[in-house]
């Protein structure tokens, strides 16, 4: 019974997407309602999982799919099948113009399989399979609108899904031959055991490449930042939220199994994480498209549950902090963004431009959406009583922590870039919402004022319904997110709590009020100053960012493109169309008499 | 039971002619109906237990016998299966092709010569059968008649018997150190002398492999590949990229395991050198692949690059290798048939020999570009479809048994190629089902029942099988220990 009920987890999306498509052919209305109740269905069927799962871990397996139910799992396939469920409720409005929606939900709901494939899997093998799944049905999303610009994107997502897996793949070939096994919960004594350890660091250093990359590591982010606001909203807030964790798995998988304690990995990651973040922040500054900002936002975030995880393996058994800290930033970050994202959806569905000289002013007088929002700025932005704080008092704390054990100062850099990378977030988001709910637009306010009844019931309730679980989670800390915590630790392997956590210590308080500081002062100097420039006696935002600091324009397409086919190309060829050896043996066959001269 | 495999399909390529039915509606069914019934007795006689039939003698020690063991059981399913979903799709093809009877014939005769190929019980049946599959094969590449196909053909032939030859002066010299050219799985060298003489007989060898290695498009006997499909009708490429050039691999297998052995070639340079030469072609092949610009053409190179992703995992000499070749030969077929199909409907319905030309296509051809989208991304090997099965395999087995720089350079040289194969393949499909632009400048054009059944078949066969993979991989592994 249990067995069957984890295989419907994965089975009863993909199966049901088929039928919802030939729903779709017949009438939009009915096909909209089985996608909500698709949806529906399954967060029911995860939350009954969840609630069986009370009693103890159970498994299943067929042909070769190792599946298993744990607390993490448990809380990810609710937090996913949850904003399935929401972006559905948004969709039928948000799609009500488009073209081949059919196509879109068909996708969607066999991503949503497969995504549940990825975070039930048991061993890396069957997380592979359901991440390559899971990577190609989300491709269409991102081609969703067939403009040149979403489909380049598409492209480039799509090369990176493909070169991801496959370098991902090679690492574990490697990590098999070394180990002999993939199930994730004998890797770490596997690992432990080889003595080759180049050669299990290059395995890692593969398997990171793949999950890194669809999860917006440095230097892979590159799809991140175009795919996000070329996909449509709904998309974009499961791209983000949901997609980008699946890449976090086998990051978890990487650093709290197969090299869980190992402290060169620690700090290789440390730096990954650090730069991340830090870069993700600066490009979301820097942003001038609504939801450009919040992708870069993604990477930025990504990049403290990165930190978060480098310390889980520097801290040792004494890693309880970090490892609370990874999962609940994990949950909040889901969550948060799937506010952020449907909020730019709604506000895009009416305006149709993401750029943000051109919708501000939307939000004034629009109490949903200024609600939502609102929440999910000060959710992400980390101001205590809503759950972004928890999760980065505790990373930050655990930081800390590392550096008054170590003492190293680059520790101490760290820290203080963690902080000022908080603060970037602060200063973003004040951008976004000054920008949209304070500023007033000087050529259509009027306009956007008459905009009163800006969206249907449904999305409405969808708003509503996922911004309210953030101040709920952070203000009932103890309790709830205490509680989601723990339940990650069997799979992220913290050690044991000490003592609780006071997170409204003056000591907790004061990091969160340097990030503050920092942000307050960023966005009065930078963003008001540096960053908007006037036009026609207007202070617009400006696009500050340099051309050639494009990673993709620069490095990787010219690369892949050009200089590889260009070097390989005629070295194939020579073999290719036999230029050497066919002329030898001519040579040879004439000197001999065997053909005569064509002259 | 064996001669009627063989029998069935030759009587009928021979008849078909001569008979001369003036109805095209009755003459496909029969044609269908022959080879159904052909599928029938090769898979009743893959599921029967082993048997063997001498057909004749031609001198002491030399004769022609028919056998069924593992190796043909897996070959004679493929082969009969794969030449009755294309004849299927030929059906409807050939309609805008002349002399169709003709074209039919040879289909059948080369299906016989297939057949006995893969049911030869010792090296004089294989060669004959070999030789005899390259005469029967060639007209369906000089089809049209016109001087590119003409040249194409020629090469063909030229490349097939000189390869040919090649091997037929290994089977010579090997004839002297063994007991006997019937097919034993491990080989039945005489080691001691083998050893002994080893300076003239590991050369002798590796050009016999080489020039069985023709048909396989192996480097440097490829050539003939991408100038013969592009020429050919499609449902004739489709067998020949698919289903003839596995002809070389079969020889190869026989060649290699069942009459030297692995044994006497583990470690020698000759397992080097092949070694080398199978890399250089996976990787030249899909390299070429993603220069080309004509679709058929890009597909042939493909098939140069497959094939001898085969060749690598069965120079690899262990079971694992084996077994990851065997896997690929199934795999191989499936996607490769599929995408030949597709690629012929794509011409038959709209003209389009490019790939370039096919922006859109997916919204016109929606079915055929399905299939053509799941056959690529078994080729590629993306999880679950069956392609990565056998990439798995190929890459482990690298990695567990071989020693040096050939533990690192395989697994890449395979994935390097993968990513090529996405390169010159996904593209088709993206731009075919997201053109971009105005959506109403795509109409859907009719596709008939009889081209886009076969393809369908193939392609969910292809990731079904990866899905549901125990039975093959469980059969192939035990197949493959039997040989090494």
């Amino acid at each position: 019974m249990r067995n069957i009920l984890i295989l419907l987890l994965v089975v009863f999306p993909m199966a049901s997407a088929p039928a919802v498509w030939l729903a779709g052919r017949k009438n939009r209305r009915s096909r909209d309602f089985a996608v909500i109740a698709v949806t529906f269905i399954e967060l029911c069927l995860t939350i009954l999982a969840a609630v069986m799962c009370f009693n103890g871990e159970y498994a299943a397996d067929l042909c070769g799919i190792n599946l298993r139910l744990d607390g993490f799992r448990c809380v990810y396939t609710v937090i996913t099948a949850f904003m399935w469920f929401m972006t559905a409720l948004l969709s039928p409005e948000y799609f009500a113009h488009y073209h081949n929606t059919d196509r879109y939900f068909l996708f969607c709901l066999l991503t949503l399989g497969a995504t549940q494939g990825v975070f039930l899997s048991a061993d890396l093998m069957t997380a592979f399979l359901f991440f390559e799944v899971m990577s190609l049905a989300s491709f269409p999303w991102v081609a969703q609108d067939e403009t040149g610009d979403a489909l380049r994107a598409a492209n480039t997502y799509l090369a990176v899904a493909v070169i991801g897996g496959l370098v991902t793949l090679m690492g574990m070939f490697l990590l098999n031959n070394l180990t002999g096994t993939l199930v994730i919960d004998e890797l770490y004594d596997a690992c432990k055991a080889v003595s080759n350890r180049g050669t299990l660091y290059t395995a890692g250093a593969c398997i990171l490449f793949g999950f890194g990359a669809k999860a917006g590591m440095f230097p892979l982010h590159i799809w991140l930042p175009k795919a996000h606001p070329v996909a449509p909203a709904p998309a974009s807030a499961l791209l983000s939220g949901v997609l980008t964790k699946a890449g976090v798995f086998g990051m978890i998988v990487l650093c709290c199994h197969i090299f869980r304690y190992d402290e060169v990995w620690g700090f290789a990651m440390l730096i990954v994480g650090v730069i991340t973040m830090v870069w993700g922040a600066v490009l979301g500054v820097l942003s001038v498209n609504l939801k450009r900002t919040l992708a870069c936002s993604s990477m930025s975030q990504i990049g403290f549950i990165l930190t978060g995880l480098s310390m889980c393996c520097l801290l040792g058994h004494e890693n309880a902090l970090a490892a609370r800290g990874v999962m609940l930033h994990m949950v909040n970050h889901s969550l948060i963004k799937l506010v952020l994202f449907m909020t730019a959806g709604a506000i895009y569905m009416n305006v149709h431009t993401l750029d943000l000289n051109k919708l501000r002013g939307f939000g004034r007088n629009k109490p949903i959406l200024h609600f939502a929002f609102l929440m999910g700025a000060l959710g992400i932005g980390g101001i205590p009583l809503w759950n972004g704080y928890i999760s980065k008092t505790l990373l930050h704390e655990s930081i800390v922590e590392f550096y008054a054990e170590s003492g190293l100062i680059w520790i101490k850099i760290a820290e203080w870039l963690f902080l000022i990378a908080g603060g970037l977030t602060v200063a973003y988001m004040t951008k976004l919402y000054v920008c949209i709910f304070v500023e007033k637009n000087t050529e259509c306010q009027e306009k956007y004022d008459g905009i009163k009844k800006s969206l249907s019931p449904l999305s409405a309730a969808a708003l509503i319904g996922s911004a309210a679980v953030l101040p709920l989670l952070g203000m009932t800390s103890g309790i709830t997110m205490n509680r989601i915590a723990e339940l990650g630790q069997s799979f992220i392997h913290g050690g044991e709590l000490e003592h609780a956590v006071n997170y409204f210590s003056l000591e907790n308080l004061k990091g969160g009020g340097i990030s503050l500081a920092i942000g307050v002062t960023v966005y009065f100097l930078v963003i008001r100053g540096f960053l908007m420039k006037k036009e026609n006696g207007v202070r617009v935002y400006a696009d500050r960012l340099p051309k050639w600091l494009d990673l993709e324009d620069k490095v990787y397409r010219p690369l892949l493109l050009k200089i590889l086919p260009g070097c390989l190309g005629p070295l194939a060829r020579v073999f290719g169309e036999n230029k050497v050896l066919a002329p030898a043996g001519k040579f040879i066959a004439s000197k001999l008499g065997l053909i005569k001269d064509e002259k | 039971m064996l001669l009627t495999a063989v029998l069935i399909p030759t009587l009928a390529g021979l008849l078909l002619p001569a008979v001369r039915i003036k109805n095209r509606i009755t003459k496909l069914i029969l044609l269908m109906a022959v080879l159904a019934a052909e599928a029938g007795v090769c898979v009743t006689l893959a599921f029967g237990g082993d048997a063997s039939f001498h057909i004749l003698r031609i001198t002491e020690g030399l004769s022609l016998d028919l056998g069924i063991d593992g190796l043909g059981r897996l070959f004679i399913i493929l082969i009969s299966v794969g030449w009755l979903l294309t004849g299927l799709f030929a059906c409807e093809y050939m309609k805008h092709e002349k002399n169709e009877d003709r074209f039919f014939a040879f289909m059948l005769l080369s299906e016989g010569a297939m057949l006995m190929t893969a049911l030869a019980a010792n090296m004089a049946t294989l060669y004959t059968a070999y030789e005899l599959l390259t005469l029967v094969s060639m007209p369906l590449v000089i089809h049209s008649m016109t001087k590119e196909s003409v040249s194409a053909a020629l090469k063909y032939l030229f490349y097939s018997i000189a390869g040919a030859f090649l091997a037929l002066l290994g089977i010579f010299f090997l004839y002297k150190y063994t007991s006997s050219m019937s097919f034993v799985p491990g080989g039945s060298l005489d080691t001691a002398a083998a050893v002994r003489d080893s300076k003239i007989l590991l050369p002798v060898i590796f050009a016999a492999v080489i020039g069985f290695g023709a048909k396989a498009g192996m480097y440097p006997l490829h050539g003939w590949l991408p100038t013969g499909h592009p020429a050919a009708p499609a449902p004739a490429s489709a067998l020949l990229s698919g289903l003839i050039a596995k002809a070389g691999v079969i020889a190869v297998i026989r060649l290699v395991y069942y009459v030297v052995g692995a044994e006497f070639l583990r470690g020698t340079w000759v397992q080097t050198a092949l070694l080398i030469l199978a890399l250089i072609t996976v990787f030249m092949g899909s390299m070429m692949a993603y220069l080309e610009k004509v679709l058929k053409k890009r597909l042939a190179y493909s098939t140069v690059s497959q094939l001898s992703y085969i060749m690598v995992g069965l120079f690899m000499l262990s079971p694992a290798g084996v077994q990851g070749a065997l896997l690929h030969v199934i795999f191989h077929v499936l996607s490769k048939v599929c995408l030949f199909l597709t690629a012929g409907a794509i011409i038959y319905l709209t003209g389009k020999t490019e790939a370039g030309q096919l922006t859109g296509i997916g919204k016109q051809l929606p079915v055929t570009m399905w299939c053509f989208t799941l056959a690529s991304l078994t080729l590629v090997g993306i999880p679950p479809t069956g392609g990565f099965l056998s990439k798995w395999y190929l890459a482990s087995a690298a990695l567990k048994g071989m020693n040096g720089a050939f533990k690192w350079l395989i697994p890449v040289v395979l994935l390097v190629s993968a990513l090529l194969t996405a390169g010159y393949l996904l593209p088709i499909a993206v731009k075919g089902f997201f053109p971009g632009g105005d959506n109403d400048a795509f109409r859907r054009i009719h596709e008939p029942r009889v081209m886009w059944v076969p393809m369908v078949i193939l392609a969910v066969l292809a990731v079904a099988l990866g899905l549901f993979s125990s039975g093959i991989a469980d059969f192939t592994g035990s197949l493959a220990s039997l040989m090494c």
